[in-house]
């Protein structure tokens, strides 16, 4: 069980004036159970190939296989259903879905939706809201009371009320100031580990790809760049500053130091990372 | 979304496109009403040749009017359907019940049809050749002498232009509502009629709430800018009536007399 694409094309308004190929040729594949981060410039189809891996696009040729569920172009919108429930996908700004009188009930939307009762629905919106870390007194007031953070919480609380096996995350920390930001991209991880979901994440942090992933996706113009573990894409800069990507604020530290002739062999992603090679040079220097 | 071309915008440096938008929204305008003077295939012809040729002027691939027609195409057979089988008057062709077909009812439906697609030509050819803040300037400055009978010109222009930009925001937001709406399992347009009504609440509520953030955040915005009303503010987009819009408006003015001349009485 994972995601295959095959020879996937998009384009934008076929047969128009205004038709524009948005993906071209994409063929990849994304493991069960990995932490995927898809990088790439704006306009690369970053979000493109998002939206179809739950159906909300279909492809123009080529198709595309998740969790053995096929997705080409004949494929019909009543079919999608199971794929709803199989992918979760936390769009840019979700706080704009809220719509409910209470959180509780804005969180419990989509498993009634998906043909649950009403208390299990409830139970399972309990559940969620928790996992998400929102606080109990919240649940019963409007959505709209809360604070832009919190109101991100309900929102993606919401979609793992689905209970998917997949979660796709299109920037999630966006305008989110930096303690939010790391809270978020922590309870992400914790998804990751504890309930073993799949999760693909859009970015521009090359920090979060770093600390987080274990997949990346370069995407440049509608076509696939590489597809790679982070150390491998991060490990040459010069390839990175051809594609306008940036490299993490650790790595790019590291480089710096290299510069100066302090050989660390491989360019470390992480903080901890460094902090260890760096401490090994300076034991067998002082050795 | 994707057939929608009536009011959109193409940029461009034609002939059409360098008028002045004040001069297109009356040449439009008053087309509309020399159209209905037309009666003949004469006149029509006249018509048809002028249209093509301010169309041909805009550079503009003859594709998107098609479009334009298109898009309103089952308006149109309908209504020539029902000039066709309810004229009565001339030869009869066949018969049946109360629908007739005559020789006057074909005519009549050509004519209703060449109507049709002369106005959507024209129309559209003002909206893809002009952007929409010409149009709002060219409307506020048109409804001017409104003042005089206390019409608020200015706020109706600034509304008319706000909205005007806003409309392609709105349409992204509405798409990616409706997309994450449809990821928690909203289904739109499928089901019974009630099912459908349902699915749009979660489509409308954070539409509104955003459209409504959304003018907060603008008023403060104008505010913060110094924005005190339309009392003694100047004009960054200046208008500038050219010779080729009088000589635009005099070709019409030749158009009317050669519709007046060729028309049967």
């Amino acid at each position: 069980m994972s995601i295959t694409f095959e020879k996937l094309s998009y384009t934008y308004q076929t047969g128009t004036p205004f038709e524009h190929h948005a993906l071209q040729d994409i063929s990849l594949t994304i493991a069960d159970h990995s932490y995927t981060a898809i990088i790439g410039h704006t306009g690369s189809g970053k979000s493109t190939l998002l939206q179809h891996l739950n159906g909300l696009l279909k492809p123009t040729s080529g198709k595309l296989v998740v969790n053995g569920q096929m997705i080409d172009t004949k494929t019909k919108n009543k079919q999608l259903g199971d794929l709803r429930h199989e992918v979760g996908f936390v769009f840019q700004f979700p706080e704009a879905q809220l719509f409910e009188e209470t959180v509780l009930k804005d969180i419990s939307f989509g498993p009634k939706n998906l043909g649950k009762s009403e208390t299990e629905a409830l139970e399972i919106a309990r559940q969620k809201a928790k996992l998400v870390n929102l606080p109990d007194d919240v649940l019963e007031k409007s959505p709209f009371e809360l604070s832009g953070g919190q109101m991100r919480r309900v929102a993606i609380a919401g979609i793992l009320a689905m209970q998917p096996n997949i979660l796709v995350l299109d920037e999630p920390t966006a305008g989110l100031d930096p303690k939010g930001r790391i809270e978020m991209m922590e309870m992400f991880k914790q998804l990751y580990e504890k309930e073993k979901l799949t999760i693909i994440l859009v970015t521009h942090n090359m920090n979060d790809v770093a600390n987080y992933a274990d997949n990346v996706i370069v995407l440049e113009q509608g076509r696939l760049l590489r597809q790679g573990v982070p150390t491998e894409i991060f490990s040459n800069p010069e390839w990175l500053n051809k594609h306008h990507l940036g490299l993490p604020q650790t790595t790019a530290f590291a480089l710096k130091l290299q510069e100066r002739g302090i050989n660390l062999q491989e360019l470390p992603l992480t903080e901890k990372k460094l902090a260890q090679k760096l401490a090994a040079l300076l034991q067998r220097e002082v050795k | 979304m994707d057939r929608f071309i009536l009011g959109r915008y193409i940029n461009g440096d034609s002939l059409v496109h360098k008028l002045d938008a004040r001069d297109k929204l009356i040449i439009s305008m008053y087309f509309i009403v020399i159209i209905f003077l037309a009666n003949n295939w004469q006149t029509y012809s006249l018509l048809l040749v002028v249209v093509l040729g301010c169309v041909g002027l805009s550079r503009i691939n003859l594709g998107f009017f098609l479009k334009g027609v298109s898009a309103m195409i089952w308006l149109i057979i309908f209504t020539v359907l029902l000039q066709v089988f309810f004229t009565s008057g001339g030869t009869v062709y066949w018969h049946w019940g109360i629908l007739t077909l005559t020789h006057y009812g074909i005519v009549r439906g050509v004519y209703v049809f060449c109507r049709f697609v002369l106005i959507i030509f024209m129309s559209t050819l003002l909206t893809l050749t002009t952007s929409p803040l010409e149009i709002s300037d060219g409307l506020e400055s048109l409804m001017k002498p409104l003042k005089y009978v206390k019409v608020p010109v200015y706020e109706i222009a600034l509304m008319l232009s706000i909205a005007l930009r806003f409309v392609p925001t709105l349409m992204d937001e509405t798409q990616k509502i409706m997309n994450a709406q449809r990821s928690r399992g909203v289904n739109f347009g499928q089901g019974k009629l009630i099912d459908q009504i349902k699915a749009v609440i979660p489509l409308l509520i954070p539409l509104f709430v955003s459209a409504i953030n959304r003018a907060e955040d603008l008023a403060i915005a104008m505010e913060a800018r110094g924005y005190h009303g339309g009392e003694g503010r100047s004009k960054y987009r200046q208008q500038i009536w050219h010779l080729q819009d009088t000589l635009a408006l005099g070709l019409f003015a030749i158009v009317t007399v050669a519709l007046l001349f060729l028309r049967t009485w």
